[in-house]
């Protein structure tokens, strides 16, 4: 008796271990990107490339890869995308040896740590691959073909700028900054500090949300319970000034202290428009992803390549909103 | 929440005796504290003569005493080798068995020896123990008592949840065991049981002893009458 | 009297079978399953993306990118064979990394030495932690989940706190050139040697040796464990302070390839580990596993995740894939025990 129950116990192993291998199967073959590229690349002469983002949910590298699907389709490129669930070296890691596997032609990745990724990207490198660093750059970036970021440290003080304005010329303003290692919110901020300095404002420091929303939350209540009279608050990238808007909300500040937030996602866009941000400075990631996906071309066609783009930014408020819809971040394309 | 209060018991070697007593009169309790399961708040248990302090179940053992719980105490998810050396694993020899190595083959072998000896039968000898009937369960437990003890073994309702042809098995037992030298304690409220195989018993009464009988001289009722507490014996 | 044959009736005198030769256990083992189902997927991505996918420098990098998991998941199959959990495991790794970082830039010096400090300083680390969370289990009586859920928040605290919440970044360049980045006979990775030696060691341990036989006799019942003269609560410290330990080497390993602490990277880690060891065969009930399967559960999810990469798949469809694998796992092991304890 035992034994037929053992027989038929095994026969649903084996069903529930084909259905899951077969699942697995059809969902590698079947999946239909819709940003364009399935495995392997297109037939003939067309180029393969990936973008590898920071991580995957940020409306930025959404915006910028859909910038980067347009010029691809332009020029005849199939341009996957991937992304790791956050932003941090030992989850990208992964995602860059497996891209790397494919052999792409070129890959347009945004490292999230500036010494951590380097040997990945090398690897990849090294593997015949061309690599074009999207926002942020790696300390030793001679293996890349082309840089293209925006200007961040002029983005920073711009957004002093902005900030003295907003809150009169004078006061405490406060830094929520993401991780450090980050080459361009560290650009942001520094070029925030130097401008709020030259403003004459007072600028009593910076702190790391580790680009989560709710950290970001937390530390801007702190902060304002020990100076409430706080005037103002930069946030140097999308979920940063996410949670700060929320902070200032729970501590019933919203509309007092001013905030400048970077990037202009659909979440911060509805804020600005609420009044709960005065201010954002929007990159340009569409046109960062198209100019990778050009540079990267230029470089397999052995085209002069330049090594250095900066990309500018635009200063988006309730009042000039309007005029400025393109430059705002898309959730999908 | 007092389980026994000056409870009262002894045995004698090579003789089977039978703890009566109804629910909640304390035998399990009685035999958990005998068993080094629990520890007295005060008493003395005299052991072979000498008084002896049975602080934990690895101290009874090292008395010779070993028990058969009413909840079998077996490891649902380990083979009937495995836990009838459950805590005495045989090693290998020489360094390996030094760092801690088990001997397999042997321990099966000689589970399989014991099993046969006492007449148990398992099919796989390597399937867990959760694979098996509740009467080879009980089997395995009790081959573990009675490969292990040298002098006492102690039976918590071994036949509780048996079968006709299980507890056949399991009163032959007791019946071997007994004719190997040792000592059985049988807690049971199964009177015809008792009877069969019990050479004295013991009636515990509300955590008192209240009888000592000779099986042969009195009759169920007696016993019975003794547990309900319509018949008094002891002082 | 019963005139009824019952299975009983028919073996009092039947000898007992023997037991089944090694190769029959092994593949009717619970691990087994999950070893086809492993290499059925590698078998699926082969023949989708062959040049891609089957290379040595593919093998190479999946291999490294799962090792400090394996690490972890190896003390985390011996934790939850006992039914225990250890959530801290994540955070007691980036503590021990960020302790080992100190130490040897403390000490200064690029060489062996230093190497050895801050090795030793992690696995101190992980011990403690490990220490602390069987303590306070097996002595305190406090659940498990709660303990390890504890010293997940004072480790990872302790950590953010020794370092102002910003990753240590300066490591010995030797530590990442050799064991980081270095490769034996240039092709198998030092991280992977590490990891699989662990596996091997351990591995054994709990299948051959009495310390791993009363893993498996605690987790199935710990009452019966206690009579049968285990001293459990010993045990318990031992086996939650091995995974610390373990967690304090994948420490120190994932210190040496990234060259920085990655304080914020290992929030799921425990999770994940967890995850590998349950779809690897291990039973959260205890009693049942090996790390052989565990190996297996760490490599189906990297496996997935790679195969997905190179076969273009969204990257969310990896994290409801491994869901369901994890899923029909435990399922299986349901059915399992439902089909044992029939009688």
């Amino acid at each position: 008796m035992r034994s037929t129950s053992r027989r038929g116990h095994w026969r649903v192993l084996l069903a529930v271990s084909l259905t899951l291998v077969l699942a697995v199967a059809v969902a590698a073959c079947g999946d239909d990107d819709d940003d364009g590229g399935g495995g392997g690349g297109g037939g003939g002469g067309g180029k393969s490339m990936t973008l590898i983002a920071g991580v995957k949910g940020d409306e930025f590298y959404i915006t910028m890869n859909c910038g980067a699907q347009e010029e691809a389709k332009k020029l005849g490129v199939s341009l996957d995308f991937q992304g790791p669930n956050e932003f941090d070296a030992a989850q990208q890691t992964p995602i860059v040896n497996a891209v790397a596997a494919k052999k792409p032609d070129a890959i347009l990745v945004a490292p999230t740590d500036t010494k951590a990724m380097y040997a990945p990207i090398k690897q990849a490198a090294d593997a015949g691959s061309k690599i074009v660093l999207v926002d942020t750059t790696l300390e030793d970036s001679s293996l890349a073909a082309s840089q293209i970021a925006s200007d961040n440290e002029g983005g920073g003080r711009s957004a002093a700028e902005t900030l003295s304005k907003l809150i009169g010329g004078q006061g405490k303003v406060f830094v929520v900054n993401v991780k450090p290692g980050i080459s361009t919110t560290d650009a942001r901020a520094e070029g925030f500090e130097a401008g709020a300095k030259e403003a004459g404002l007072d600028y009593i420091g910076q702190e790391y949300s580790q680009d989560e929303p709710a950290k970001a939350a937390s530390i801007v209540k702190s902060i304002l319970a020990k100076n409430p009279d706080l005037k103002g608050i930069f946030a140097t990238n999308l979920f940063s000034a996410e949670g700060a808007a929320s902070g200032l909300r729970e501590a019933g500040k919203l509309g007092e202290v001013k905030i400048v937030g970077f990037d202009a996602g659909p979440k911060q866009v509805e804020d600005l428009k609420q009044g709960l941000v005065q201010a954002l400075i929007a990159q340009r990631p569409a046109q960062i992803g198209a100019l990778g996906v050009q540079q990267a071309v230029n470089a397999l066609d052995d085209k002069p390549v330049k090594e250095k783009i900066g990309t500018g930014f635009v200063s988006i408020t309730k009042d000039n909103l309007d005029q400025n819809q393109d430059a705002l971040y898309k959730a999908s394309c | 929440m007092r389980a026994l209060r000056g409870a009262n018991f002894s045995v004698l070697p090579g003789e089977v005796v039978a703890l009566v007593g109804d629910n909640g009169a304390g035998k399990s309790t009685l035999v958990k504290t005998l068993a080094g399961v629990h520890r007295p708040d005060s008493g003395e248990i005299l052991f072979e003569g000498r008084s002896v302090q049975i602080g934990s179940p690895l101290e009874a053992r090292a008395l010779g005493i070993e028990t058969v719980y009413q909840d079998l105490a077996l490891a649902a998810d380990l083979d009937p080798a495995a836990n009838l050396f459950m805590g005495r694993e045989v090693l290998r020899g020489g360094l390996i068995g030094k760092l801690g190595f088990l001997n397999n083959s042997e321990m099966h072998r000689r589970a399989a020896e014991a099993f046969t000896s006492l007449g148990i039968g398992l099919q796989d000898s390597t399937a867990p123990v959760a694979t098996m009937s509740g009467g080879q369960r009980q089997g395995v437990a009790v081959s573990r008592a009675v490969t292990w003890a040298s002098k006492v073994v102690f039976m918590d309702e071994p036949t509780a949840a048996l079968g006709v042809v299980q507890t056949r098995h399991v009163l032959d037992l007791i019946r071997s065991v007994r004719e190997q030298g040792l000592s059985v304690v049988l807690i049971s409220h199964n009177m015809p049981e008792v009877f069969e195989v019990a050479d004295r018993i013991e009636v515990l009464r509300l955590g008192e002893r209240v009888a000592q009988l000779k099986r042969q001289d009195v009759t169920m009722e007696d016993v019975v009458g003794a547990m309900t507490g319509a018949i008094k014996q002891e002082a | 009297m019963s005139t009824a044959t019952t299975p009983d009736e028919a073996l009092p005198d039947e000898e007992v079978q023997p037991r089944p030769p090694w190769w029959q256990r092994f593949v009717t083992g619970s691990s087994t399953w999950i070893g086809l189902i492993l290499v059925g997927l590698i078998l699926v991505f082969s023949t989708l993306e062959y040049d891609s996918f089957v290379s040595a420098s593919n093998a190479r990098n999946v291999a490294t990118d799962a090792a400090v998991l394996l690490v972890l998941a190896v003390g985390m199959t011996f934790v939850i064979v006992t039914a225990g959990i250890d959530l801290s495991v994540g955070a007691v790794l980036v503590f021990s990394g960020v302790i080992s970082a100190r130490l040897m830039n403390a000490v200064g010096g690029n060489d062996w030495g230093t190497i050895l400090i801050g090795l030793a300083g992690a696995l101190g680390a992980g011990l403690a932690w490990g220490t602390l969370n069987g303590f306070l289990i097996a002595k305190a009586k406090i659940p498990a989940l709660i303990v390890t859920l504890g010293t997940l928040g004072m480790a990872l605290g302790g950590a953010l706190l020794i370092t102002g919440g910003v990753d240590e970044r300066e490591v010995p360049f030797k530590l990442i050139d050799t064991i980081g980045i270095g490769r034996v006979f240039d092709q198998i990775p030092y991280l992977v040697i590490i990891a699989f030696t662990v596996a091997i060691v351990f591995g054994v341990v709990l299948a051959a040796t009495r310390f791993g036989r009363n893993t498996y006799a605690i987790g199935s019942n710990e009452e019966a464990a206690r009579r049968a003269g285990i001293n459990v609560d010993r045990h318990l410290v031992k086996v939650y302070a091995l995974a610390g330990t373990l967690s304090g080497l994948a420490g120190f390993m994932n210190l040496a390839r990234f060259g920085t602490t990655t304080i914020g990277g290992h929030n799921t880690d425990n999770l994940q580990a967890i995850a590998a060891v349950v779809i690897g065969g291990t039973s959260l009930f205890g009693g049942v596993g090996t790390v052989l399967g565990s190996v297996f559960g760490v490599f189906i999810p990297a496996v997935l995740q790679n195969g997905f990469v190179i076969t273009g798949v969204q990257p969310f469809w990896q994290q409801v894939a491994v869901g369901a694998v994890l899923i029909g796992a435990v399922y299986l092991d349901q059915l399992r025990r439902r089909s044992q304890h029939q009688r």
